[in-house]
């Protein structure tokens, strides 16, 4: 409290400045891995969920699902739904296939980004296995069904956040595998 | 009076002319000259720049873009890449070239220490550096504007904001302009962080005895408000501008959903450091405006712990809020739910503040100097800025709003009005200190209302250009908005007279050399720094001032 400070009070301060700076930085990347922990666990942004078993029970009330298909610029496939909506009751398991086509003479590395749509029912949407989990590699000239197995979680009906839901679409985008986007561009150019 | 009258002759001070007083100053108030000196440099290229804006956006079509020296003129697409590009720069040069370096490096600097009965500020040498980065960001801000930004066209046009793709795709931003522009904002995050540590150190330590925190001068508290909020929400932004800087160079994939990162988790980190900051840029303001009323009403402020603790509410509150800059992301609705109401408790401590300042003014001895006219002219126009922040608070509306004109208009009543104003407020109030000088006040009344008319003039139209769905950061629109944006380019060009008669006072400051005495302000003018000479002695509280309880704020 005088203007005539006391040194070692003024380097504990600012001592202290550093490692609020120091932990902001450290909180700043420590975002990235929260980030996607944090949609992984509450199906934030329609984030969907992996599941290992079928659900024990079906209720009678049906909801649709819609299928949503994109392809980035740069990857030389067609990507689409066999079918474009399937009806289902809440907890049947259902099947929907997608045909990929690649026209180019190579093979192709695809990599899916998804969710689904209102994104309040990410946490409800449970994929027992999907074509989307690994890389994908089409080769030349091929053209391919792929299959999602999935199911919509009966408690979807019992939360009152989304118990008017009647429609859910599942969307996919693909992108070139990194390796072969880096490829093409050292090519182009 | 003077509690340190030293004689001139035994006061130190080095010539102007002494390069090594500034390149080498540890003196807070050389420090703090060279900031204010620094924004006005950067203020002038900055309005230029919004200048050459409203000029292009005076009619429909591409009028004055391709005439730049730099832009191909056979190429439509380069005069609108330019576009973006002045826009981009506008608002970063104005953020952190102008209105930081006036309110915190530069008011701050000169009277933080001198209010709280400082010698100077904790750490001399790292103030000299604090100020002696600015230059050099600014330098690479420029520079990025002159060297390759999307493909051959130069320059960085995605935004202030630098979303990724745009400021990661190579597609869009692959030359180096971008890369220059990370490393500008880097050191002048540096910068801050550097003064910030400073001012937290200086009023925690070397306040005058009897100077409780309970009785500094509230613009002392607004600063180390302000500084807090440097030192918890710059270092946010360093870390999502090295994730660019790696995204770009290194092959790291934070905001790149084809190798599993998420852009939008960029606009988190860039908005949980982008709200506070337009709290830093107000908060400064806000605490000039304190002084200021309540000298020119003769009052001690009304509600003095409100005032301060308002502003420590504003700055907390700014930290939990930053995600109603990007309501269209589609979050959901409870989240925002959640950031609406969060958004809207904001209006109550701002609330306290003005009511607190129109309370100040009730039955107080009034007179409008100059400073008061800018401090009343700030007083209404933030206030119309708050009533469009409230209404763009609510996310339907601001769905329809989001990336228009009303948003342009909102963020400039309260920055261009509001901080500029109290920028100005504050160079009236104190430059008879700062120089020894008085100024010609019917220069400074007509500044007043010239600047008053012309960004209104400039601004209010904004609001019904957006409320017709004008997008912002387009080189073009549709013919049916061409009145307004006409009517708005007219008043563009009366504040750019505002800014000639400003540079007139200036000459006219240091011409005509009135002398200002310690205090011209009267007795309303109760903090310290009026008890020392005009200018003040290079080195300052020999003698150290006591303060007694009953001293008002």
């Amino acid at each position: 409290m005088s203007a005539r400070a006391d040194p070692r009070r003024m380097a504990f301060t600012a001592f202290l400045c550093v490692a609020i700076v120091a932990g902001m930085t450290g909180l700043a990347f420590a975002a990235p891995p929260l980030y996607r922990a944090f949609c992984k666990l509450t199906g934030f942004g329609g984030t969907t969920q992996v599941a290992t078993a079928a659900p024990s029970r079906v209720l009678e009330r049906t909801i649709e699902v819609r299928f949503d298909t994109n392809v980035d610029s740069r990857l030389p496939i067609r990507f689409e739904p066999v079918a474009r909506t399937m009806t289902l009751r809440l907890g049947e398991t259902g099947l929907a296939y997608f045909r990929v086509a690649n026209p180019t003479d190579k093979p192709v590395t695809a990599v899916a980004v998804f969710n689904v749509a209102p994104y309040k029912t990410g946490a409800f949407f449970q994929k027992l296995s999907c074509f989307c989990f690994n890389d994908m590699v089409i080769p030349a000239g091929a053209e391919v069904e792929l299959p999602v197995v999935f199911f919509v979680d009966p408690a979807l009906a019992d939360d009152p956040d989304t118990e008017e839901v009647t429609q859910i679409t599942l969307a996919y985008t693909y992108y070139r595998s990194l390796e072969e986007a880096g490829d093409a561009l050292a090519a182009a150019q | 009076m003077a509690a340190d009258t030293v004689d001139a002759a035994h006061d130190h001070r080095p010539s102007i002319w002494d390069w090594k007083r500034w390149l080498y100053s540890t003196n807070h108030k050389d420090i703090g000259t060279m900031y204010i000196v620094f924004a006005i440099i950067a203020g002038v290229i900055g309005g230029a720049m919004s200048g050459v804006i409203r000029w292009e956006l005076a009619e429909p079509g591409i009028q004055i873009l391709h005439g730049l020296p730099w832009v191909d003129q056979t190429d439509p697409d380069a005069a609108k890449h330019a576009y973006n590009v002045l826009v981009t720069m506008h608002g970063l040069i104005m953020i952190f070239f102008m209105v930081m370096p006036a309110m915190i490096g530069g008011f701050g600097n000169w009277f933080v220490p001198l209010m709280i009965g400082a010698p100077d500020m904790a750490f001399p040498r790292m103030n000299n550096i604090s100020f002696w980065l600015l230059p050099a960001s600014f330098g690479l801000a420029l520079i990025s504007m002159f060297v390759p930004g999307n493909g051959t066209y130069p320059g960085f046009g995605g935004g202030w904001t630098l979303y990724p793709p745009l400021s990661t795709s190579d597609l869009h931003h692959g030359g180096a302009s971008m890369d220059l522009l990370i490393l500008s904002l880097h050191i002048a995050g540096a910068s801050s962080i550097l003064g910030a540590i400073n001012f937290i150190t200086t009023i925690f330590n070397m306040r005058a005895p009897g100077m409780t925190l309970h009785r500094m001068p509230l613009f002392v508290w607004s600063i180390l408000v302000t500084v807090f909020l440097l030192l918890l929400a710059l270092p946010v932004l360093a870390g999502a501008l090295t994730m660019l800087l790696t995204d770009r160079n290194f092959g790291t994939q934070f905001f790149n959903p084809a190798g599993g990162g998420d852009p939008v988790m960029y606009q988190h980190l860039f908005w949980f450091f982008g709200h506070p900051e337009v709290y830093i840029l107000i908060l400064p303001g806000f605490g000039m405006i304190s002084q200021i009323v309540s000298t020119f009403s003769r009052k001690p402020v009304f509600g003095y712990l409100g005032m301060a603790y308002a502003m420590v509410s504003i700055g907390f509150i700014g930290f939990i809020v930053w995600a109603h800059h990007m309501y269209t992301v589609g979050m959901g609705f409870d989240l925002e739910a959640y950031f609406i109401a969060a958004t809207m408790i904001i209006a109550v401590p701002t609330g306290i503040k003005i009511f607190s300042w129109i309370a100040t003014m009730w039955g107080g001895s009034m007179t409008f100097a100059v400073p008061m006219q800018w401090a009343l002219g700030f007083i209404f126009l933030f206030t119309i800025g708050g009533v469009t922040g409230v209404v763009l608070a609510n996310s339907g509306i601001d769905t329809a709003m989001h990336d228009t004109y009303y948003v342009v208009a909102h963020f400039h009543y309260v920055l261009s009005m509001g901080a500029v104003f109290t920028i100005f407020a504050g160079f009236y109030y104190w430059i008879p200190k700062m120089s020894g000088y008085r100024y010609n006040s019917f220069l400074g009344t007509l500044h007043f209302w010239v600047t008053f008319i012309g960004v209104n003039l400039i601004f209010f139209p904004q609001h019904f250009l957006g409320l017709q769905g004008m997008p912002r950061r387009h080189v073009d629109y549709a013919e049916g908005l061409a009145y307004w944006n006409h009517i708005s380019t007219l008043g563009y060009w009366i504040a750019a007279v505002g800014v000639g008669i400003f540079m007139l006072v200036l000459i006219d400051l240091f011409a005509v050399k009135r002398r200002a005495g310690a205090n011209p302000w009267g007795e309303g003018a109760t903090t310290l720094e009026w008890t020392l000479s005009s200018p003040p002695p290079f080195h300052q509280f020999a003698e150290l001032p006591v303060i007694k309880p009953d001293a008002h704020h």
